[in-house]
């Protein structure tokens, strides 16, 4: 639904506001149209952790609008992003685990490289990892090995960052994440956590 | 390079091997037990933390109140001392704390969640051995879960102890009501928080006489309020001083914790718990060592619950210890106290 409205509002906007398409992105290769991340990832209080993942630029459209007689050129970028984390609870070691998604980002960037972005992964999967465990089948005892739960676990992230054009190191995000686990107990957990890492374009300059 | 490459090598591979090595080690320390497993039982994984003095294998298995509190809850100065000289095991049960797992609602019920608790004690043996000796403490809605546990099997355990604990949850109701006008008269001919106790007495005169879960509900918080002006009126001791430290609060997430509250005392509530659940007339059949401990001024589960389960049990060795400057949470108002009970009706009976 999200979503539905960003398309309508990418397209139908383009009657109201001189707006150009970005042809350059065309001709860039792979790696040019891909950034790296790394981050923290967790809740600070009772799980902390760290996730990876890639940022592959599908379109690009720069807006022009007019505000009290200045021109402010925003960009807003559509972006495929894939993720891979883990975090803890030092505390038990009763909440660890691991995740991945994929989905589709949308960030929009102002001209002094300030983002806002909106990332939904319907692609998810949370895999809990448990200590010691126990199996119990009526008077059966047995270890479990790799003890853990696995959940579908699609991502809803709203965040801000900072772009530096042209750098290696391309940018930084801080957001906060609604994970649902489905399926969780007898219902499903709503999970919130928060990320904070850097973005990489390896194609860039180096600093 | 060659041979600093060889040298780095080893000192990864050795690195390597000592991480697995102490990650699959089951070494535990008797005399200072602090181990985290979890009991993997019919579609739920549930976490126990076992603490404490284990040298001589003798462990108080412990079920939260609730329903959907959390095992550490009872963590605090009265369980540290319990813990000097027995282990302790926390138990999050099924839908609570840290527990997790894939099942319906209609999967859940009483009698599941008293077959954990079996479970729980089938690992326990595993893993401490089969000559390893067991008390079973519930504390308010652990007290219904217990005495569950107890009439499906009670031949593993050396004794049970009821803390504040509701065999007869059904019954709520009209001793809330009972419970309610008597204190309520009492404070307000004594000149005590005179305000509330009127909203008291007016709520008991709105209520349905009838049971039913809205009105319940309405009561039980009204419960809570009451044992906050009798702490403030001087009746109960400040439960502050036996309460653990941070411990608690950051072996939980708080969301989880409290969406896994909500969820399974609503599964729970719905089932009647409140409505349709008596041990009353099985208690006969619970015939081990048994103590009841009640605070007297106990608004959540009054006193006379105790009463009641003291009266009907069937064991042959039973105790009713009354602490008088509790409400309905006897371990945290008065710890030391608490501790020297528990401990000497474990020395006596294990």
């Amino acid at each position: 639904m999200l979503f539905t409205l960003l398309f309508i509002k990418a397209g139908y906007g383009q009657n109201e506001e001189e707006e150009k398409n970005r042809t350059s992105i065309l001709c860039q290769t792979f790696l040019d149209k891909t950034e790296f991340k790394i981050g923290y990832s967790g809740t600070i209080l009772w799980s902390n952790g760290i996730a990876i993942g890639a940022e592959y630029l599908w379109k690009e459209i720069e807006k022009t609008k007019e505000r009290r007689n200045t021109q402010r050129t925003n960009t807003h970028q559509f972006l495929f992003n894939g993720n891979l984390g883990f975090a803890t609870n030092f505390a038990t070691k009763t909440d660890t685990g691991g995740f991945v998604n994929f989905g589709i980002t949308w960030r929009r960037t102002n001209k002094k490289g300030k983002q806002f972005s909106i990332d939904l992964n319907p692609l998810g999967y949370y895999r809990s990892f448990l200590p010691e465990t126990y199996e119990v089948n009526g008077d059966k005892v047995d270890k479990v090995f790799l003890p853990g739960r696995g959940y579908y676990s699609p991502s809803l992230s709203i965040g801000i960052g900072k772009q530096r054009k042209g750098k290696v190191r391309s940018g930084s995000y801080f957001g906060v994440t609604l994970s649902p686990r489905f399926n969780y107990n007898a219902g499903t957990l709503p999970t919130f956590s928060l990320q904070y890492g850097f973005r990489f374009n390896f194609k860039n300059k180096k600093q | 390079m060659k041979q600093f490459n060889k040298f780095f090598s080893k000192i990864v591979f050795a690195a390597i091997t000592l991480c697995l090595v102490i990650a699959c080690s089951d070494d535990f320390n008797l005399n200072n037990l602090d181990e985290t497993l979890f009991v993997r039982h019919k579609n739920a994984d549930m976490a126990a933390y076992i603490r404490g003095n284990g040298s001589e294998k003798v462990f108080l298995i412990t079920l939260h109140g609730g329903p959907g509190g959390n095992g550490l809850g009872f963590t605090g100065k009265a369980f540290d001392d319990i813990e000097n000289q027995y282990g302790v095991v926390y138990f999050d049960q099924r839908g609570s704390g840290n527990s997790q797992g894939h099942y319906s609602e209609d999967d859940v019920s009483i009698d599941l969640m008293a077959e954990d608790v079996l479970a729980l004690v089938k690992v326990m043996k595993h893993k401490f051995g089969s000559d390893s000796r067991f008390f079973l403490l519930g504390g308010s809605w652990g007290g219904t879960l217990g005495t569950a546990t107890l009439l499906k099997d009670q031949s593993d355990f050396k004794g049970w102890i009821e803390v504040d604990g509701a065999n007869n949850p059904a019954g709520l109701y009209d001793l809330y009501i009972e419970t309610f006008t008597t204190t309520a008269n009492t404070q307000i001919a004594l000149g005590n928080s005179v305000n509330f106790w009127e909203s008291v007495l007016e709520l008991v005169s709105q209520v349905d006489p009838v049971n039913n879960l809205d009105d319940f509900l309405e009561l039980n918080r009204k419960a809570f309020e009451a044992e906050e002006k009798l702490s403030d009126d001087g009746f109960i001791d400040s439960v502050e001083n036996g309460i653990g430290g941070n411990e608690t609060f950051f072996a939980y997430n708080y969301l989880t914790d409290l969406w896994n509250n909500s969820q399974i005392s609503s599964i729970l509530d719905n089932q009647g718990l409140f409505q349709t659940t008596d041990f009353t007339s099985q208690l006969p059949e619970i015939t081990i060592p048994s103590l009841f401990i009640s605070g007297k001024y106990d608004m959540v589960v009054p006193i006379a619950s105790a009463q009641n389960a003291f009266e009907n049990i069937g064991s042959t060795s039973k105790e009713l210890l009354i602490f008088d400057r509790s409400g309905h949470g006897p371990m945290f108002s008065e710890p030391d106290r608490f501790a020297a009970e528990v401990l000497l009706f474990m020395d006596e009976h294990k």
